[in-house]
């Protein structure tokens, strides 16, 4: 019979997708990979414990079982129910509860619903009666459920190492406080986080206007203050008023026509991601007509980049030289843009110049966290000149924040001017820059004090030890990116008795009102009556800060020239899982693949085909990088899309006192990371070594079947319809032999579940994944099961490369000699999203 | 050589081991057939903290079931009531009894009062009251006629075979919601009559209320 399914497949024409460069190459190893369902020693646990050695050693076990069984087990067990004594309100026992709260960021906070069965939060959603947010979160918010349980946490009050009673502890810190009063705080200095709490801050105000000499200092290793930093230099540079209110920009990419990202993937690691995303979406529906235009300017191939109408990869050193060209571009008359001398590079930025002229105030350029100071005030300069200020993009506001940095303290603490050193939160032994050995200068303080979440890698160096406690068992508050107040809910007490960390403020503060939930209910102010609608609501309608509207007039940043690209240039990066090393951690985290390389439980050196070339390196070689005299070790990863001659190396991995599932994953960054997330300079060097990199990308292929349609806007105009033009061969009806009766009552019966997802507007973020783990309670299998194909997620986000078809020449085609040569055209990528569901 | 044992032995293997399949055959119908739920728990009537009578309060003063277990159309936990829910009556009624001591405590400090669990899912079983009651299911189906127990004693095995029976003819079991706490309820009091009317409205009401009763294996072992 002329079945269609055997017939030779037509040869390929159109766009190709392809999960990696063995797939394109069908090397040997894919085909491999691509025939077994499940790999070489995938269904052997091969850790030592097989099934026969596992009969043996329990063999005993089953006997005394049995025995336990017939003999004394036989009679049932007493089990006791044991019900309320005085039964509580609005309460049925089996039934979940709500609660509004809020998971303070950096820079913000994402309001959320947390969802508790019997007194313990299992589950954090979004918290859709915020006004705009659509219940959304992000990756991070999904996994920080996991931390309240982390049986890795700290437990205990220590001093020099040695548990002590929380009384001792508490003790300790009022004899601080008495004595930083005696001496209005000189030697006294802070090291904390960043964080948006008003009550935080007033207790931080407080602690200044009694103790005057004390000093603040904060620090984070992945900065997005650099935001407001740079818009509140824009205005006041630009106004020429020197005291004007610092302010923060509110990126609305929903108004947006346009929208240039230099370096910002802001769908993927910059903070507020889940607010962007959605705004990026809402701009982008072809069923309403209208889409906008993204066009995105990097050196790593990250998920904005991935989704790009127009991408153009650079090298760290060449943003701020880019950025300047569009801007002088759109300095010049409209009309003088020439799109056709000068090469490539100069004829994208004059298109994408074009269309930033053509749209004026419904255009927007961004600037990524990692960006310098200079790319930052190009775009605002840039936005000022179309217009958009004001409406793709509006300056809130913000209270001042006067605390030094940690370059600062370091220099205090090597003159020997701090008594007593106060850390809270963070990790600065891990995550502090490299140049400033903190290790060693934070003990330069006589006595250190830390608030932490874990025992971790600083908790060494630290005198006093409490133990924080996590924001679902914390009295708080926090507030968006837009301004708007949030409270953060407790939804358990302290599962192991810790400290809140304005409770530990007020205390070395010397106030008597020590709770947390006294000092939030103060900060608040107003009746009982708005404080208990404003936790019912999860937000205080109306707190949000008006724009200001400034007009702009100054200058623009000089850019300095770039720098001869002679070595490599390495950029840092946030990485999409572990965060700055928060979540290391955090299996969930460690498991899910990362969101552009499907890497689990590890990092590695990014580098571009082409680069890798020129090296002599391929995926999984373990190289040596040096960049000014210090090296790291890691395992080298084709990215393709990234830009030549620059490494990628996520921060947050190596460390080396996270907890049972975080010890030693990866490779530490930061002991290259002196506080810039750009450098040049790097040398590699081969050790000759491999090293496995669990992947998920080559699971589950297409292998010819029509699962990835993808259009773009023009052919949807013409065929609205397209996807379900694009199927290939259909397999044909065959009768079942054996009918199931169950498909028979589904034709009446009650409830058909369903569940669809607008491909146009998934990113890829991943957050569903997390999300699925959480709600159904999936469990890790760590990384050599991953690298056997046995991950155990519900769902995952396949991610496809496709280049241009029209610039694949014949010539190009590539050889699969050992070194696996490709062609120029595949470096230039996009990538295409497809979440699959319940796998 | 002479022969060491005599010669009735030879047939001593054969014998043991008729023997043995003869008593283990025994053994094993005999567990097969009692170690049973219907055997080993039908009957369990543990000794409670507070020794509470059913059949004075559910039966004589006629409380509806759901007064005290109040979770149980909402949640898929069956609640006992708290020991406030006792003092609502029992602040007036028999205000200083002795046998309410306990009670009386319990509610004054919040102290949980030590129930023995009598009716008992194992934890690979996936049970929801809230389902079961609202779609007219009787208490007494699962839990027999509480209101004549003084103390509860475990009157249905609860094993697979017996949630089976029941799932895989719905009809022969439903009843008006209305009626599902009425424990002495029934059709008609002529049984061939009572018969009748439970097939043909059973059969209309499964119709009309789509009842799904589950019967795919996820649908409990979750």
């Amino acid at each position: 019979m002329n079945n269609p399914l055997n017939q030779p497949t037509p040869p390929v024409t159109g766009r190709r997708y392809w999960r990696s460069l063995d797939e394109l190459a069908d090397t040997a190893e894919f085909k491999d990979w691509l025939q077994r369902e499940f790999p070489a020693g995938a269904s052997e646990l091969e850790d030592g414990v097989t099934r026969r050695h596992f009969m043996r050693i329990m063999s005993a076990s089953f006997l005394l079982a049995g025995v336990g069984i017939m003999g004394a087990g036989c009679r049932r067990p007493e089990a006791k129910l044991e019900p309320f004594g005085k039964q509580p309100e609005n309460y049925t026992f089996g039934e979940a509860q709500y609660f509004a709260t809020a998971m303070p960021t950096r820079d913000g906070a994402v309001p959320l619903v947390a969802k508790s069965y019997e007194g313990r939060p299992v589950k954090v959603e979004g918290n859709a009666e915020f006004p705009g947010s659509n219940g959304s979160t992000d990756r991070y918010a999904q996994a920080s459920i996991l931390d309240v349980y982390d049986p890795d946490r700290s437990k205990r009050f220590k001093h020099n190492g040695d548990t002590v009673t929380p009384e001792a502890g508490l003790a300790f810190l009022s004899q601080l406080s008495k004595a930083a009063a005696a001496n209005g705080g000189q030697g006294l200095a802070f090291l904390t986080d960043r964080s948006t709490s008003p009550s935080r801050r007033r207790l931080q105000l407080v602690i200044s206007t009694k103790f005057p000499n004390a000093k603040w200092f904060a620090y984070e290793p992945i900065d997005s203050d650099i935001h407001q930093r740079a818009a509140t230099q824009a205005i006041r540079s630009l106004i020429e008023t020197r005291t004007a209110s610092p302010v923060r920009p509110v990126y609305h990419f929903d108004k947006a026509k346009v929208i240039v990202s230099l370096g910002s993937d802001f769908l993927g690691s910059e903070d507020d991601v889940h607010n962007h995303i959605r705004r990026y979406v809402q701009g982008r529906k072809p069923e309403t007509g209208a889409m906008s235009r993204l066009y995105v300017i990097e050196s790593l191939f990250t998920l904005t980049g991935a989704g790009a109408d127009h991408r153009l990869r650079v090298s760290p050193s060449q943003m701020a030289i880019r950025a300047r060209a569009l801007y002088d571009l759109l300095q010049s008359p409209s009309g003088a843009i020439k799109t056709s001398n000068g090469d490539a590079v100069s004829a994208w930025i004059a298109e994408c110049a074009l269309d930033l002229a053509a749209n004026k105030e419904n255009a927007l350029v961004v600037a990524g966290q990692s960006q310098p100071l200079e790319v930052h005030l190009l775009a605002h300069a840039i936005n000022s000149v179309l217009g958009a200020i004001g409406n793709t993009v509006t300056l809130h506001p913000v209270p001042r924040s006067e605390a030094g940095t940690i370059q600062q303290l370091a220099e205090s603490l090597n003159a020997g001017s701090v008594n007593t050193l106060v850390i809270l939160g963070g990790n600065p032994v891990y995550n502090a820059p490299a140049d400033l050995n903190w290790a060693v200068t934070q003990r330069k303080a006589k006595t250190v004090v830390r608030l932490g979440y874990y025992e971790d890698e600083t908790f060494a160096q630290t005198d006093w030890h409490f133990p924080a406690t996590h924001y679902l068992e914390s009295w708080g508050d926090a507030i968006t990116s837009d301004g708007t107040l949030v409270p953060v809910q407790p939804l358990i007490q302290p599962l192991f008795g810790g400290l809140n960390e304005l409770e530990f403020l007020a205390r070395i503060a010397g106030e008597t009102q020590t709770s947390a939930h006294d000092i939030v209910r103060t900060t608040f102010g107003g009746t009982e009556a708005a404080w208990k609608k404003f936790l019912f609501n999860g937000y205080q309608p109306d707190s949000a800060t008006a724009p200001v509207n400034p007009s702009f007039n100054g200058t623009v940043p000089v850019v300095p020239p770039p720098l001869a690209a002679a070595n490599l240039e390495v950029i840092f990066y946030r990485d999409a899982k572990v965060d700055d090393g928060r979540f290391a951690n955090n299996g969930w985290m460690q498991e899910l693949p990362d969101p552009v390389t499907k890497i689990t439980w590890d990092n590695a050196v990014l580098l571009s085909r082409k680069t890798a070339r020129e090296l002599g390196v391929a995926n999984g070689d373990l190289v040596e990088i040096t960049l000014n005299g210090r090296t790291v070790t890691g395992p080298i990863w084709t990215q393709p899309g990234m830009a030549d001659n620059t490494l990628g190396l996520a921060l947050g991995y190596g460390r080396t006192a996270a907890g049972r599932v975080g010890k030693g994953v990866g490779f530490n960054a930061y002991a290259l990371f002196t506080g810039s997330y750009l450098a040049t300079g790097a040398t590699l060097k081969k050790t000759g070594e491999t090293y496995v990199i669990a992947t998920t990308q080559h699971h589950w292929s297409m292998e010819g079947r029509p699962i990835v349609r993808e259009a773009n806007w023009d052919e949807f105009k013409k065929h609205p319809k397209f996807a379900e033009e694009m199927h290939g061969v259909e397999a044909p009806i065959v009768k079942s032999l054996y009918p199931n009766p169950l498909d028979e009552a589904k034709k009446t019966a009650l409830h058909q579940w369903g569940m669809s997802i607008d491909l146009t507007a998934c990113v890829g973020c991943g957050t569903c994944v997390v999300a699925c783990q959480s709600e159904n309670n999936i469990p890790i299998v760590g990384k050599d099961q991953v690298s056997r194909g046995r991950e155990m997620h519900w769902m995952r986000i396949d991610r496809y490369y496709t280049a241009d078809p029209a610039k694949e020449t014949l010539a190009d085609s590539f050889q699969k000699d050992d070194e696996q040569q490709f062609a120029e055209w595949i470096d230039d990528v996009q990538a295409v999203n497809q979440p699959m569901l319940c796998q | 050589m002479s022969a060491i044992f005599p010669k009735w032995t030879n047939w001593l293997p054969l014998a043991l081991g008729a023997v043995v399949a003869v008593v283990g055959g025994v053994v094993t119908a005999g567990v097969a057939a009692y170690v049973t739920p219907r055997h080993t728990r039908v009957g369990y009537e543990p000794v409670q903290p507070v020794p509470f009578s059913h059949k004075i309060h559910a039966g004589q003063m006629g409380l509806d079931c759901r007064y005290c277990h109040n979770g149980v159309e909402k949640s898929s936990f069956a609640n006992l009531p708290g020991a406030s829910t006792c003092m609502n009556c029992h602040n007036q009624v028999l205000k200083d009894d002795p046998l309410l001591a306990v009670v009386r405590d319990s509610a004054a400090t919040g102290k949980p009062i030590a129930w023995v669990q009598i009716h008992k899912m194992p934890d690979y079983v996936y049970f929801n009251h809230s389902v079961h009651v609202t779609r007219g299911i009787s208490c007494v189906e699962c839990h027999g006629r509480i209101d004549q127990m003084d103390e509860v004693s475990q009157a249905k095995p609860l094993s697979m075979s017996f949630c089976l029976d029941c799932h895989r003819d719905p009809a022969a079991y439903i009843r008006p919601t209305a009626q599902v706490t009425h424990l002495d309820w029934q059709w008609s009091t002529n049984a061939a009559a009572a018969d009748a009317m439970q097939a043909a409205n059973g059969a209309k009401m499964v119709h009309d209320w789509k009842v799904e009763s589950l019967q795919s294996c996820s649908a409990c072992h979750r």
